[in-house]
């Protein structure tokens, strides 16, 4: 089971964002997808999750194509997005019930549920709207119905806004579980410190192309970070980088 | 703070405006043309033939003003960003509430003053008020409103006092009306120098309770609600794109959802849309209501039929927008839902509502209906199976058919 996405190259209104993007997740792996704020994070998973459609490449999930068999991709991929998406007319028992219709899975998912539930403090409040909770809690949420599906690979987009350090932590161990289980994780974030721990192959994302994918060493090592400096050190570097590249 | 309201103002002015000519188009005005003929030809003949002088003439006069008298809150226009951008503005509140003060008198204006024209000849020949008594207590009755927008401006405190102190003023003024009407009719007027030295002592107070913290949330609070109230009233005649939806939960409409083992998950998602929703619920509701209400009025077989038949079609009609509801939903285009299957699944749960509907006007028929009870259901029947086996099948497709193709190749552009 792999995620390979091939040349890919997309955007919005016919203008690329995203150029020959190239990016392999194996099984088992989790990839962190980092860059600063506009360098084609989001647009590439638009692509991945088939919001956006390429202007070039192709998306393949385990030999399954998404521009040929969309159906078969999308029950193989969960999303959690970075602004919680809610159905302001759905409890949270039916966001747990309409994700078991959506990825066929029968009753006996609600074992699983209850676990998650439990492990989000979200329990008591299956009978409740979820539009009404905080950000954080509807994070919880989405956290819950993505993990609750068997899905073969978990798209996350920022998870970490809202959330508190149980909660963090919690997901965290999530991630490293579902890796375990041989699925994959291509997850967008800035909260190196906290993805750190689960994450240790990242691509960078640079101005719509992939610049270095590799570990935190192989990272240090390409942009010249010391062993001492933070990690975060690497924005500033791709910010001059940026910067360069606009003057000349 | 003065220029920031009259900014508003005018930007709320054409807001308005525009609203207000979809709403008053020619066919509506038509229609409003030929009710008020119809109701003063009524009114002109039953002053004919109505007895002058009855005990509970005074009552009816002073009920009919003050509720001519109840629209027309205090518009503030206070805003979301408000919260963060004018926190500091407390001391210069008073200007901007001064300003809305001033536009928020125009509706109450023309309501009271139309409902007291059209009430004059009653009041002067039924219940004995001269012209300048009557005129006089129809200016106590706005300046009672005029003195109830003054209490609500001055309410927005952490006392959160606001639907108190308008609901008092309001109870003040009836009181007033029914005491100027029963007590002293021949100067009923006089009372107008009850709210004038009220809005005199308001003004006093007002000036003593400046420097009070000013509650941001709860006056917004209070101005998202009356926008809603506003909006709400426009969406009954046309689109408002700035209404805002509330979702109520309404468990006690649960019973009437199948078991999750019959759903696919565009029908999970349109029941409860159609059950919670209250641009959905609503149109159900009312459109029922409708056909019972015509039932009872007009209790003859022969017109209730088609007339219910007619209102049937049009609710599934106005249900079928049903179908883009998540369209903008990134969840539900993320999530394997089956979309190529969503018309046929719109239409299993419009013919769920249409049935759910009809049962309710079978039922209705068999206890009202005068004559041919059977035959009207039995119609009902047949009527509401042609809808749901025929008409929501075929209208559905070219949902399935945008689904499945884009936009582009549906009606809608």
């Amino acid at each position: 089971m792999t995620l390979e996405i091939t040349n890919l190259t997309g955007g919005y209104s016919g203008i690329p964002v995203i150029k020959n993007v190239n990016l392999t997740v194996e099984k088992g792996q989790a990839l962190g997808l980092i860059g600063l704020n506009g360098a084609g994070k989001s647009t590439t998973i638009k692509h991945l999750l088939g919001l956006l459609r390429p202007q070039k490449g192709t998306i393949t999930l385990d030999g399954v194509d998404l521009a040929k068999q969309p159906a078969q991709f999308k029950k193989k991929v969960a999303y959690i997005p970075e602004t919680p998406v809610i159905y302001p007319e759905l409890t949270l028992k039916e966001h747990i019930e309409l994700t078991m219709l959506a990825y066929d899975l029968g009753e006996d998912s609600w074992d699983k549920a209850n676990e998650l539930l439990t492990m989000f403090r979200l329990q008591e409040k299956l009978d409740w709207l979820p539009v009404h909770f905080s950000k954080g809690m509807q994070q919880k949420v989405m956290i819950v119905c993505a993990f609750l599906t068997k899905a073969e690979l978990l798209v996350i987009d920022e998870p970490f806004t809202g959330l508190d350090p149980l909660a963090v932590a919690n997901f965290i161990d999530l991630i490293k579980q579902a890796c375990a289980e041989g699925r994959e994780v291509l997850m967008t974030t800035h909260v190196l410190a906290d993805a750190q721990q689960a994450i240790k192959t990242y691509a960078i994302l640079n101005q719509g192309t992939i610049e270095f994918v590799g570990s935190l060493p192989e990272i240090r090592a390409h942009y010249g970070l010391k062993e001492t400096d933070s990690f975060d050190k690497l924005y500033q570097v791709l910010y001059q980088e940026e910067s360069r590249d606009q003057h000349a | 703070m003065r220029e920031l309201a009259k900014k508003r103002l005018s930007a709320n002015f054409k807001q308005s405006t525009k609203y207000l000519a979809l709403v008053f188009n020619d066919f509506f005005v038509l229609a409003l043309i030929f009710i008020f003929g119809a109701v003063m030809f009524w009114y002109a003949k039953i002053m004919k033939v109505l007895p002058a002088g009855k005990w509970y003439y005074p009552l009816i006069l002073a009920g009919i003003l003050w509720i001519a008298s109840l629209p027309g809150k205090l518009v503030t226009l206070f805003q979301e960003a408000d919260r963060q951008f004018l926190f500091t503005q407390d001391d210069a509140v008073k200007d901007y509430l001064d300003e809305m003060r001033g536009y928020s008198r125009l509706l109450p204006a023309i309501l009271i003053g139309i409902t007291a024209a059209i009430l004059y000849p009653f009041a002067s020949l039924k219940v004995g008020l001269n012209g300048s008594n009557y005129l006089f207590l129809v200016l106590a009755l706005y300046w009672g409103k005029m003195a109830e927008q003054q209490v609500v401006s001055q309410e927005f405190t952490f006392d959160h006092r606001v639907k108190r102190a308008s609901w008092l003023a309001r109870g003040l003024t009836l009181a007033m009306l029914l005491a100027a009407l029963y007590l002293i009719p021949q100067i009923a007027g006089i009372v107008i120098l009850i709210p004038v030295a009220a809005s005199f002592f308001l003004k006093k107070r007002g000036e003593k309770r400046q420097g009070q913290v000013f509650d941001w949330q709860y006056a917004i609070d209070y101005e998202t609600e009356r926008k809603d109230l506003v909006y709400t009233a426009f969406s009954l005649f046309t689109d408002v794109r700035e209404k805002r939806v509330n979702i109520r939960r309404r468990k006690y409409l649960d019973f009437l959802l199948p078991s999750l083992k019959k759903e696919t998950a565009n029908s999970f998602l349109f029941r409860r849309s159609l059950l919670r929703n209250p641009e959905y619920l609503n149109l159900l509701a009312r459109m029922t209501a409708f056909i019972v209400l015509i039932s009872l009025m007009i209790a003859d077989w022969t017109w209730t039929v088609p007339i219910a038949f007619l209102i049937l079609y049009l609710t599934v009609w106005q249900l079928l927008p049903l179908a883009e509801n998540y369209d903008r939903n990134i969840m539900y285009r993320v999530y394997p839902i089956d979309q190529a299957k969503k018309g046929q699944d719109l239409s299993r749960v419009l013919s769920w509502a249409l049935f759910l509907q009809a049962i309710v006007v079978a039922a209705v028929w068999l206890i009202a209906l005068p004559k041919e009870k059977i035959l009207s259901v039995g119609l009902l029947l047949l009527w509401t199976l042609l809808l749901a086996k025929v008409y929501l099948p075929y209208k559905t497709k070219e949902v399935e058919k945008r689904a499945r193709y884009g936009k582009k190749s549906g009606r809608r552009k």
